[in-house]
C-alpha cells in the first residue's frame, strides 16, 4: 500500500511538472491571440459558433490553446467535439452531429466520403509523426534512455520490443488510425533495417490486425496506463508525448510517417483490417474542412487555424508546419487568402 | 350532491395517471428513439457477423460471476451495517457512499495502480500467471467496482427493514445466529435484496467507464457498443444496445415484480 501511495504522490509531482509546462503553451497562445492582427477590439465581431469535431490527437491544442484564443481574436463562440477522425466522419455522415460546421481529420480519406453531401473540398494544413513512449521508471528504462540518447543504435530498439514479458500498449488499429500507424511504423523498421521477417509478429502477435491482443487498450486510457507506471512503452504520436510530457525515443524520417516527402516509400507497409480495407502507410496530415452551410464563425475558425497565429499555435504543439493546400472546390474566398502563405 | 367530490377524484385520478404516463414516456425516451432507429435488416446484419455474440456471452459470465462476488462479500457487510455491528458505522458508510461518488473513469484508472502488471497485487497473480488487466478477471473486476456501492446500500435497507425484533425472538427460542440469518432475517430482507442485486447487475451489465481503462478486452456489450460505433458507426452499432437492453432487463423486471408481490402478500 505504502508503495502504491508513494507511486501517486510521485505521479502527482510530475503531473505537477506536467501541468506549469502545459500552463506554459497555453499562455503562449493566449498571449499570440492577445497579440494577433485578426480582429481586435476594433474589428464587428464573428457572430454564431464554431462547432468543431476534431480528431483528438488536438484535444490538448483545441480545447486549451486555439479554441480560447479563436474566441479572444473573433469574438465568435468555440465548441469542440473529440473522437476518432473515422468515428466522427461516421457520425457526421450519420447526421449524428447535426451541430458540426468545422471537421478536422486525420488524412483527407475521412473526409472525401463526406463529399459531395457534406463539403467540397479540405485543406491540409499541419502534420504529425509516431514515436514510441517508455516508462521512465520501468524495468527496462535504462535500454530505452540508451536509444533516446543514441548511446545504442536505433535498430536495438525493435530486438528491445521483442523481449518476453516487456509490456507494450498500442491502440486497436481497426478502430483507431494510431493502431494503424504503429504497425505501419514496425514493418517500415523491418525493411528499412533489414530485420528479420518476423519481427513484426514477434513484436505484436500474429494476426497483426487483432483486436484481442492483450497490448491493445482505448486510446482514451493508453497514456494514462503507461503514467501510471504499468507499461514499459506504448504507441504515441509526437505531439502527445510533448503535451503529456511523455519520455519518447524519436524514430527516423523513414519510418515515423511524418514526412511528406517520404509518403511512397510509407505507402510499402500494408495493413489489412477486419473489415477487408487495406491502409497503406502514409504522411501523417491534419485536414480542415467546412461541414455544411459555411456559417461566418466556420469560416472564421478555418481562416484562424490557418492564419500565421493558428499555425504558430500548431507548431507550439510539435506539429509539423506545410504549406495549407486546397483540394476540391468552392473554397469559401476568405480562406483561399490563406492558403499558400 | 356526491357527484362533485367524486368527479373532482375522478378528474384528479386522470390528472395523475396523465401526469405519470408524461414521465413514463421521457424516461423511456432513449428508448423509444432507440427502437424507431433500427430496423430489422440492421438488426439481423449486426447479430450475424461472426463472433458478434461473443460480447453477450462474456458480459452475462462476467455479470454473474461479479453477483456471486457481490453476494457473498457485500451481503456480510451490508447486514453489519444494518445492524450497526461495526465500529465506527458512519466511517463504513462514508467508505461505501465515497465509492459511489466516484466517477467510473476515474474508479478505472485508480485500479490501475492498485492491480496493473507492476503492482504488488500483479505481480503477485502474475506468479499463477494471471492478470487483472485487460483479461477476463480484470473485467469482473471493474464491474464489481462499479456495482458493489449500490449493492451495499440496498442491501443495508433491506437488512434495516427487517424487525430486529423477530430475531430476537428466534434467538431466544434457541436459535443460532446463523439459523435465525437463515430462517428469520434471510426471507423477510429477500424482496429488497432481490431488487439491490438487480440493480447491481444492471450496473454491472452497462459498466463500461472503468472497464473501458483496465479491461478493454474480452469486450463485453458495452464495449462491442462503442468499438462498432468506432469502427463502422452508428447504424450497426445500435443492434447491440438492443440487445444489451433485451438481456440485461429481465433479472431487474423479474425481481421487482417478485419483490412487489412479496410485499403486498406481507401486508395482506
Amino acid at each position: 500500500m505504502v508503495a502504491i501511495v508513494g507511486r501517486m504522490v510521485d505521479l502527482r509531482n510530475r503531473r505537477g511538472a506536467q501541468v506549469a509546462a502545459l500552463f506554459a503553451i497555453a499562455s503562449i497562445g493566449l498571449a499570440a491571440a492577445g497579440c494577433s492582427s485578426s480582429p481586435s477590439t476594433s474589428a464587428p465581431k464573428v457572430p454564431g459558433t464554431a462547432n468543431v469535431a476534431y480528431a483528438s490527437s488536438l484535444q490538448y491544442l483545441n480545447t486549451k490553446v486555439v479554441g480560447p484564443a479563436f474566441t479572444k481574436a473573433t469574438g465568435a463562440k468555440y465548441l469542440g467535439t473529440s473522437g476518432a477522425s473515422g468515428t466522427l466522419s461516421s457520425e457526421i455522415a450519420a447526421n449524428a452531429l447535426p451541430d458540426a460546421n468545422v471537421f478536422e481529420s486525420v488524412g483527407s480519406d475521412n473526409i472525401t466520403p463526406l463529399e459531395p453531401k457534406y463539403t467540397h473540398w479540405y485543406v491540409q494544413y499541419a502534420g504529425n509523426k509516431m514515436v514510441l513512449a517508455y516508462n521512465p521508471n520501468g524495468k527496462y528504462a535504462s535500454q530505452f534512455e540508451a536509444i533516446a540518447s543514441g548511446k545504442e543504435p536505433l535498430k536495438d530498439l525493435f530486438t528491445l520490443l521483442q523481449t518476453p514479458g516487456l509490456k507494450l500498449g498500442r491502440t486497436d488499429p481497426n478502430i483507431d488510425p494510431q493502431g494503424r500507424y504503429f504497425i505501419e511504423m514496425l514493418e517500415l523498421a523491418q525493411m528499412y533495417y533489414n530485420l528479420p521477417a518476423d519481427t513484426v509478429t514477434n513484436i505484436i502477435g500474429s494476426p497483426l490486425n487483432s483486436s484481442t491482443s492483450s497490448e491493445i487498450y482505448a486510446e482514451s486510457s493508453l497514456d494514462s496506463v503507461l503514467q501510471a507506471g504499468e507499461l514499459d512503452a506504448a504507441s504515441a504520436y509526437y505531439t502527445q508525448a510533448i503535451e503529456l510530457h511523455l519520455h519518447y525515443i524519436a524514430l527516423p524520417a523513414m519510418i515515423n510517417l511524418g514526412t511528406a516527402a517520404d509518403g511512397a516509400y510509407y505507402s510499402k507497409a500494408t495493413i489489412t483490417t477486419t473489415n477487408g480495407k487495406v491502409h497503406s502507410g502514409e504522411f501523417l496530415v491534419f485536414d480542415i474542412t467546412i461541414i455544411g452551410k459555411a456559417t461566418p464563425a466556420a469560416v472564421a475558425f478555418v481562416k484562424y487555424t490557418l492564419s500565421s497565429t493558428g499555425i504558430a499555435q500548431y507548431k507550439q504543439g510539435g506539429f509539423t508546419l506545410l504549406k495549407p493546400t486546397g483540394f476540391g472546390t468552392g473554397i469559401p474566398a476568405a480562406i483561399r487568402s490563406e492558403l499558400g502563405s | 350532491m356526491t357527484s362533485g367530490p367524486r368527479a373532482v377524484r375522478s378528474v384528479s385520478g386522470a390528472v395523475s395517471v396523465a401526469g405519470a404516463l408524461v414521465v413514463w414516456v421521457l424516461l423511456l425516451g432513449p428508448v423509444i428513439t432507440l427502437l424507431t432507429h433500427i430496423s430489422g435488416s440492421a438488426i439481423a446484419s449486426s447479430l450475424s457477423a461472426p463472433g458478434a455474440l461473443q460480447p453477450l456471452v462474456t458480459s452475462l459470465e462476467a455479470g454473474g460471476v461479479t453477483l456471486v462476488v457481490l453476494l457473498l462479500i457485500c451481503t456480510p457487510l451490508a447486514r453489519m451495517l444494518a445492524r450497526g455491528t461495526l465500529p465506527f458505522p458512519r466511517v463504513w458508510e462514508a467508505g461505501v457512499l465515497c465509492s459511489l461518488l466516484l466517477p467510473p473513469l476515474v474508479i478505472g484508472l485508480l485500479l490501475v495502480f492498485m492491480v496493473g502488471p507492476y503492482t504488488p497485487f500483479g505481480e503477485l497473480i502474475g506468479h499463477l500467471n494471471l492478470s487483472a488487466v485487460n483479461t477476463f478477471l480484470a473485467l469482473v473486476i471493474a464491474e464489481v467496482y462499479e456495482s458493489a456501492p449500490y449493492y451495499v446500500l440496498g442491501a443495508q435497507a433491506a437488512f434495516a427493514s427487517v424487525d430486529p425484533r423477530l430475531e430476537q425472538q428466534a434467538a431466544l427460542l434457541g436459535d443460532r445466529p446463523r439459523r435465525v440469518f437463515r430462517r428469520v432475517t434471510l426471507p423477510l430482507a429477500a424482496p429488497g435484496l432481490a431488487m439491490a442485486l438487480a440493480v447491481a447487475w444492471a450496473r454491472a451489465m452497462g459498466a463500461f467507464g472503468a472497464v473501458v481503462v483496465i479491461a478493454y478486452h474480452p469486450y463485453g456489450l458495452p464495449l462491442q457498443i462503442w468499438t462498432t460505433l468506432q469502427a463502422t458507426g452508428l447504424p450497426s452499432a445500435l443492434p447491440f444496445a438492443l440487445v444489451l437492453l433485451v438481456v440485461a432487463l429481465p433479472l431487474p423486471l423479474a425481481a421487482y415484480i417478485w419483490s412487489a408481490r412479496a410485499q403486498s402478500r406481507r401486508r395482506g
